[in-house]
């Protein structure tokens, strides 16, 4: 049925002339036309479609039939296969280049990704002869091309193993090859276009023709966004291997391919990663700075470049350390700052990668002037607080002793003071104080004595370590790393620093400190051994009364309130709280010791 | 000189608690000399010499003073010293101590004269083509296409001289050049990439860099 209607309105057409086809002719043909694909009498339209007589018909109305033939052609089934194939190709040839831009393109939005990356491994190099078809105007067609292959891409799912890189199960590599291939060509045309530019401007001093030059920066800045876009995703998501483990990768390639692209169209690699310190002239153009250079794109383009070594015998091995440094920790600040894993590990990775270039003892305290240099440790402490992933926590820890140990004394001083006011977490002051406990140590090494960690300067630093935050109500297991850690180090100087020689200062601020903390500390303890010693003799008086306790609160975990605790558990929790004080006792006992002992000599 | 102080209390005033310990460690710091009240430790804050000495112990003290005379002034130079460690230090040392660090640690060789009169100033824009080798001839690095074709097609590197955006060697290095000047420059360690060198690329730890510099831009 559908052949003969499609037999008929060709038949009728080919007497007309192309401006005389009706609405109701391009309808016929094109249902038509589709159920006869539909139905598998693709051979009888291929002859329909190929024969001379129809040719303006088909230049007109034969993109209709895209739909139908590229379903035809994703589900690959052998015997439909062929006539279709050389359908496409016949209309691909004969067809206006924008209305097959129309229908192409509406055929990469699939649902499933295993059907998204067959119709981008189908239908980019069509895609690609249709744009170099369309001439000086193809900037923003390909601009709206390359968004939607990117937005199918962004749906396929992402090789996180070398093995599944080498299975790549749901295609995305060869996707991003084939991606490679479809903007090689337009790549050449815009680095063309610049080239010559730059030759004329060179020869004749004059600008090229406004309207000219109008449409080339277009082309620059639509592959500018692709590739801007490309390194949010998926480049920042996945995790490539290197060399040594992975010798072919081709996700690898693509992000050489990426940065080479940006090369090719006159963006300086080494200006983008460093783009945070320099001072850019704005660009006259379409987009503004930070659209045109998206901040989490630049701080991807870092990680491939000093993480990963990409391009690196195009990049200039001439810059500082210090001042790589410097443009990183912007990148790195904003990587930290997220929450997702791939961003948290690849903002660790740049940090470490940034550090480990430098000597220790080398950055000095004015670089703490720079924000950066200050919201990047309080976001590691997040990371290292409150990121799931134990793997994270452990390297973001392992980074922050690697940033100490980068600061020259007085930066760490300064640098110690800061993360004491502002952590707010028992741990992570723990963690400080006892790198405060190395830096006097090592002070009081003789020939590497220096200001910050002896004598009047170190004095406000002890006074802010040796203190308790709520006095003698302070709660003492909450805040126990910091606890013992000042005892600890209360403990340290008051048997290394002689009392005669007191090179730190501790013998003459003893007397405060027993006020300010070493008193309030007692009362503490026993006031907690008190409270828990009562709450443990409750326990088990309960326990052996066996009444059912009634708890004020529960607590539940995706629907599933949890048990409560047993009574077991809880003399276990309380006899824990009280070996604890017993532990904060010991180590105030010994210091009364050591002091009266020094004391009376 | 001044007189010698007199006794201010009988034995039986000191023995007493009406005297507070603070009062006879005031007059033995007012009156002692400095190496006396070393030798008692009985230097520095009052409140804390008075929580680690014992009564006993200042009575001794105060009578050891008059039976040595060790007064003060009578060891003039402990006094000038002793002044001089009590004073307060207020602020924090502002500028860290200015290291006299030798002579440059980089050589430069004209190779090509440049205009002698542009010579760039801190700040400015830079542009050169360079070519870097270790001291084996190894290159590590170079912005020079092969042809000449492609050079056109190429830019020079830019960078902001004299702002610590480069390896030291480089940054004293093109302050002395002027427009148009290529130059050899050796640089030692200490101003390239020092004891870590540039992990991951050609540059060893302590490898002495060598540049050939063309500065062709300043602005």
């Amino acid at each position: 049925m559908s052949l003969e209607q499609l037999s008929d309105v060709v038949q009728r057409c080919q007497d007309l002339s192309d401006d005389s086809y009706t609405t109701e002719d391009h309808d016929v043909f094109s249902i038509s036309g589709r159920t006869c694909i539909e139905e598998g009498n693709s051979a009888q339209v291929l002859s329909i479609v190929l024969d001379e007589k129809n040719q303006d018909i088909v230049r007109c109305m034969g993109w209709n039939l895209l739909p139908p033939l590229i379903q035809v052609l994703l589900k690959k089934q052998n015997e439909k296969l062929s006539p279709c194939l050389a359908i496409f190709k016949h209309l691909l040839q004969t067809c206006r280049p924008k209305e097959l831009l129309i229908g192409l393109l509406e055929q990469l939005e699939q649902d499933d990704p295993d059907t998204i990356a067959e119709s981008l491994h189908l239908l980019l190099n069509p895609l690609q002869k249709v744009l170099l078809c369309l001439g000086s105007r193809k900037a923003s067609s390909l601009g709206m091309t390359l968004s939607s292959v990117l937005d199918q891409v962004a749906k396929l799912p992402l090789p996180h193993t070398k093995e599944q890189e080498e299975d790549d199960v749901f295609s995305l590599c060869r996707c991003c090859t084939d991606l490679t291939d479809f903007v090689k060509p337009f790549v050449h045309e815009a680095r063309r276009h610049l080239l010559n530019r730059e030759a004329q401007i060179e020869n004749t001093k004059k600008m090229a023709g406004e309207q000219g030059r109008h449409e080339e920066d277009e082309l620059r800045t639509e592959l500018l966004k692709f590739a801007m876009k490309t390194l949010s995703h998926p480049l920042l998501e996945l995790q490539l291997k290197d060399q040594d483990t992975l010798a072919v990768s081709p996700l690898r390639n693509f992000a050489t391919e990426i940065l080479n692209t940006l090369s090719a169209i006159g963006e300086s690699v080494p200006s983008l990663v460093f783009q945070p310190l320099l001072k850019r002239k704005q660009v006259p153009g379409f987009l503004e700075e930070e659209v045109r250079y998206p901040k989490e794109s630049l701080a991807s383009l870092a990680h491939l470049v000093f993480v990963h070594h990409l391009a690196a015998d195009t990049f200039p091995s001439v810059f500082s350390s210090v001042f790589s440094l410097r443009c990183n920790m912007e990148h790195i600040c904003l990587l930290l700052s997220r929450t997702e894993e791939s961003r948290i590990q690849k903002g660790l990775e740049l940090y470490e990668k940034s550090l480990v270039r430098l000597e220790d003892g080398s950055l000095s305290a004015d670089l703490l002037e720079i924000k950066t240099f200050l919201t990047v440790p309080q976001n590691l402490v997040k990371v290292m607080t409150m990121c799931p992933r134990h793997d994270l926590r452990t390297r973001g820890l392992k980074v922050l002793q690697l940033s100490i140990d980068k600061f020259d004394t007085e930066a760490k001083y300064n640098f110690f003071q800061y993360m004491l006011n502002t952590s707010h977490h028992s741990g992570v002051e723990g963690y400080v104080v006892k790198n405060i406990k190395i830096q006097i140590d090592s002070a009081l090494q003789p020939g590497n004595s220096n200001t910050w960690f002896e004598g009047s300067q170190l004095l406000p630093l002890l006074r802010k370590v040796l203190s308790l935050p709520d006095g003698p109500e302070t709660d003492l297991l909450q805040y126990l790393d910091r606890v013992m850690e000042s005892l600890n180090l209360l403990r340290y100087l008051v048997i290394r620093d002689k009392v005669t020689e007191n090179q730190t200062g501790i013998w003459t601020e003893l007397y405060k400190i027993e006020d300010t903390f070493l008193k309030p500390l007692r009362v503490g303890v026993n006031m907690s051994r008190a409270h828990y010693e009562r709450e443990l003799h409750d326990t088990m008086q309960t326990k052996r009364g066996k009444v059912k306790e009634e708890s004020v609160l529960s607590v539940s975990v995706g629907n599933e309130k949890l048990p409560n605790m047993t009574s077991e558990s809880q003399i276990q929790a309380l006899h824990s709280a009280l070996h604890t004080f017993d532990m904060i006792e010991s180590v105030l006992v010994r210091i009364e010791e050591l002091t009266e002992v020094k004391e009376n000599l | 000189m001044a007189d010698e102080p007199t006794r201010e209390w009988s034995d039986e005033q000191l023995k007493s608690d009406d005297l507070p310990k603070k009062d006879l460690i005031k007059f033995i710091q007012d009156n002692g000399a400095h190496s006396f009240l070393n030798e008692h430790k009985l230097l520095g804050n009052i409140k804390s010499v008075a929580k680690t000495a014992k009564k006993e112990q200042l009575i001794i003290a105060y009578n050891q003073l008059f039976e040595g005379k060790r007064f003060k002034g009578s060891e003039p130079v402990e006094e000038v010293t002793e002044q001089v460690r009590v004073v307060k230090i207020e602020e924090k040392p502002k500028e860290a101590e200015v290291v006299d660090e030798g002579p440059p640690k980089y050589f430069k060789s004209v190779l090509k004269k440049g205009d002698k009169s542009n010579f760039p100033k801190k700040g400015d824009n830079v542009s050169c083509w360079y070519t870097g080798s270790l001291e084996d001839g190894t290159v590590f690095d170079t912005n020079i296409p092969l042809t000449a074709r492609k050079k056109k097609q190429s830019k020079p590197l830019t960078f902001k001289a004299g702002l610590g955006r480069v390896i030291r060697g480089w940054d004293e290095a093109i302050l002395t050049m002027s427009k148009g000047e290529t130059a050899r420059v050796e640089i030692e360690p200490e101003w390239a990439y020092g004891r870590k060198g540039l992990p991951d690329s050609k540059i060893p730890p302590n490898a002495k860099l060598i540049f050939e510099v063309e500065l062709v831009a300043v602005d």
